[in-house]
């Protein structure tokens, strides 16, 4: 595909489109609500917002600040997604590539009825790495942040600067594979808007070739310096979709198992049993860094992952409902020689 | 005692002077954020900052905190009191906002019949030297809690930035004292006090985010069973970054950390979170907040109805880092204008 349009330009069209097949899918009463994105009160930011009548259609938008990912509505449903007489209702979910993603890796682990869901696909271009650009700006209030051509303009008081998107687009996003959500044979009418049909996502995992060049000490390094501000608030657990747990692991009481202090070893504890969770599961949304109120960039860990279950079990995940995940699926010939690996 | 001037050349200076007798706390970039830490080196201090993102509470109420170590010896255990709480700190370039959250923590902190002796010797011992607030954000609203961008009162020492220099005030006892160590401080012009005057006027006015609490605080009182409640918690996805980040939050929960296999263990307390699954679950299972319904309602209540009902006084200071904070921008503004609603409407309702 080549681009010609101007990201503004680009913005528009997927959100008028977007617009307009959730006013068909409200109108013809194939959904009971619509979530999607919403103008944020602040400007680098969106809301989500749930829609149930075609007067507020109008409020669903596509920029790129639309970072949450829209699935953790889903699991645990909230209160406005189910009747009490009625029971589930049927959920318009607008996606991108990576919500279209968790949503079908949820119902391979059951969590969700896609047939209680519509895809409202769109082809996502990516989001901004808000953080990046805050600590670039420093200590100077942003107040308002616009797009023109390619770039990404951000004005305060007695200040203007220009970020191109290119660059500063969240690290994921620049690797992404899987813009639009995937499209699912067994259910052929879940996606609406656009959905393209995967095989077989080859990844060169570039962007990580740095860090896997490190010694296991360095990696080491890197993972405590980037980790030592975290006051284990536990945003990028409570933003992540696939962190769907009654119980954390690390809220259980009885025993304790982790400390719950924010020394760096309890910090480092909680982070890696965290990722060991993710492998196979984590779909590269990239939610947990930019929700992170200390600017915490967690993509290094979670690609690394994805890497991983990539190259041992060839295995995307939320590309088909019927695949298990590999730590969910014994298989004798699965590759067991990390075991004995350093990295 | 009269104001003195302190040149911004010479903050090197006044900290080599102090920090033998402080610990020299001060904002200072970590990771690209500022926050508060003891410096060891001037040239960390960053003044020319808009806030800190964890609020300098934590000098204070830090997010870990020892009560107290211990050890076995035989069958006897040795309780190893802290020993350093009667340092004397020194909290450098506070915003108001934040020299205000000091007292409602001292309020909590000292009220009911358990006095919290590590916070309140902590407290006592620590000199605040406040900085005026030039450009508020549009997040802020410390104007609608009580507070101001130069609200000199909650601070020892008074400083106003007029751009080469600081005005220097004395605010209290131990700010005199202070500024007695200081005698190289030149004293200040009348221009100088106009300046500081006018920057805390402008500042005011450009506060833009303003709220009414009276009315605030009367709405939620009447409406806890509300279903806007509903509608407010939404979207909330539950992390507790508002909490983390509040200046005024005092939730802790303790812990004892039994280290057996070297025969000695620590009491520690950390920060909770109204937010948190684990805050009020009960031993038997049942939690009286189960949902984020319960939780979010606990945050706004707790500050603007059960801090004016327990303190006289609100329990916020406006400095704004919850409604930056929130990643799916479910803000304070917009939650109070949902509560202030529910007023407008049934107003709307008796006038029809």
């Amino acid at each position: 595909m080549v681009k010609f349009m101007g990201l503004e330009t680009e913005n528009k069209e997927i959100e008028n489109n977007l617009r307009e097949i959730a006013r068909e899918l409200l109108k013809e009463k194939k959904v009971d609500v619509i979530i999607g994105y919403k103008k944020g009160t602040l400007p680098l930011l969106s809301q989500p917002i749930i829609i149930d009548s075609e007067e507020d259609i109008d409020k669903l938008i596509w920029n790129n600040l639309c970072y949450v990912n829209l699935a953790k509505y889903l699991v645990p449903r909230v209160p406005r997604f189910v009747d009490p007489e009625k029971g589930n209702l049927t959920v318009g979910v607008v996606s991108k590539g990576c919500v279209g993603r968790a949503l079908i890796h949820l119902a391979s682990e059951n969590k969700i009825n896609l047939d209680e869901i519509k895809i409202i696909g769109i082809p996502c271009n990516g989001v901004v790495n808000r953080q990046r650009i805050e600590m670039e700006i420093g200590e100077k209030e942003i107040l308002e942040v616009s797009v023109l051509g390619n770039n990404i303009i951000v004005k305060g008081k007695n200040f203007e600067k220009e970020f191109p998107f290119d660059e500063y687009m969240n690290d994921l996003c620049k690797v992404c594979k899987i813009r639009k959500p995937p499209l699912v044979s067994k259910v052929p009418d879940l996606c609406v808007g656009e959905c393209e049909e995967y095989s077989n996502i080859v990844d060169e995992f570039t962007d990580i070739e740095e860090f896997d060049s490190k010694t296991p000490k360095e990696k080491w390094q890197h993972i405590s310096e980037a980790l030592s501000v975290c006051t284990r608030c536990y945003a990028c657990r409570e933003a992540c979709p696939m962190c769907y747990c009654n119980l954390c692991f690390v809220d259980q009481n009885k025993p304790v198992w982790f400390g719950k202090t924010t020394d760096l070893p309890d910090i480092i504890v909680y982070h890696l049993i965290r990722a060991m969770h993710m492998a196979g599961r984590c779909v590269a949304c990239g939610a947990c860094s930019l929700v992170c109120p200390m600017g915490i960039d967690l993509n290094i860990i979670n690609r690394k992952l994805e890497k991983i279950v990539k190259e041992r079990f060839d295995f995307t995940s939320g590309l088909d409902p019927d695949a298990l995940p590999p730590m969910v699926n014994f298989k004798m010939e699965d590759a067991q020689e990390f075991m004995l690996e350093e990295d | 005692m009269a104001e003195k001037i302190l040149k911004k050349d010479d903050i090197g200076r006044l900290y080599s002077e102090l920090e033998k007798e402080y610990k020299f706390y001060a904002p200072t970039k970590v990771k690209g954020n500022i926050a508060f830490k003891k410096i060891s080196n001037a040239e960390e201090i960053e003044l020319e900052y808009l806030n800190s993102k964890v609020p300098p509470k934590d000098v204070l109420f830090p997010q870990k905190e020892t009560i107290f170590e211990y050890r076995y010896e035989g069958k006897d255990v040795i309780i190893e009191e802290r020993k350093d709480l009667e340092d004397k700190l020194l909290i450098f370039g506070v915003r108001l906002c934040d020299a205000y959250s000091f007292k409602l923590l001292e309020d909590f902190f000292a009220s009911g019949d358990f006095q919290d002796d590590i916070f309140l010797k902590k407290r006592e011992n620590a000199t605040i030297i406040g900085i005026g607030c030039n450009s508020p954000r549009q997040s802020c609203f410390c104007t609608s809690v009580g507070g101001h961008p130069f609200q000199k009162e909650s601070t020892d020492v008074f400083l106003s930035d007029l751009g080469d220099t600081y005005l220097v005030e004395a605010i209290s006892e131990k700010g005199e004292s202070l500024l007695k160590k200081l005698s190289w401080l030149t004293d200040a012009k009348k221009a100088d006090l106009t300046k500081s005057k006018e920057l805390a006027k402008q500042a005011e006015e450009a506060l833009t985010t303003k709220f009414d609490f009276d009315l605030v605080t009367k709405v939620l009182d009447e409406n806890f069973e509300h279903p806007v409640w509903q509608e407010i918690s939404e979207s909330c996805i539950g992390c507790s970054s508002c909490t983390f980040l509040c200046p005024t939050c005092t939730c802790f929960d303790v812990i004892d950390e039994n280290d057996e296999y070297n025969n000695r263990g620590r009491r520690i307390r950390i920060w909770d979170t109204c937010q948190s699954c684990l805050y009020t679950l009960e031993t038997s299972g049942h939690n009286p907040r189960p949902a984020k319904i319960q939780r979010c309602r606990n945050r706004i209540m707790h500050k603007f109805s059960y801090y004016p009902s327990n303190y006289d006084c609100l329990g916020c200071v406006g400095c704004g880092r919850c409604i930056t904070a929130c990643p799916v921008n479910n803000e304070l503004r917009l939650i109070i204008d949902k509560i202030l609603e529910i007023e407008e409407k049934s107003g709307e309702k008796v006038s029809a």
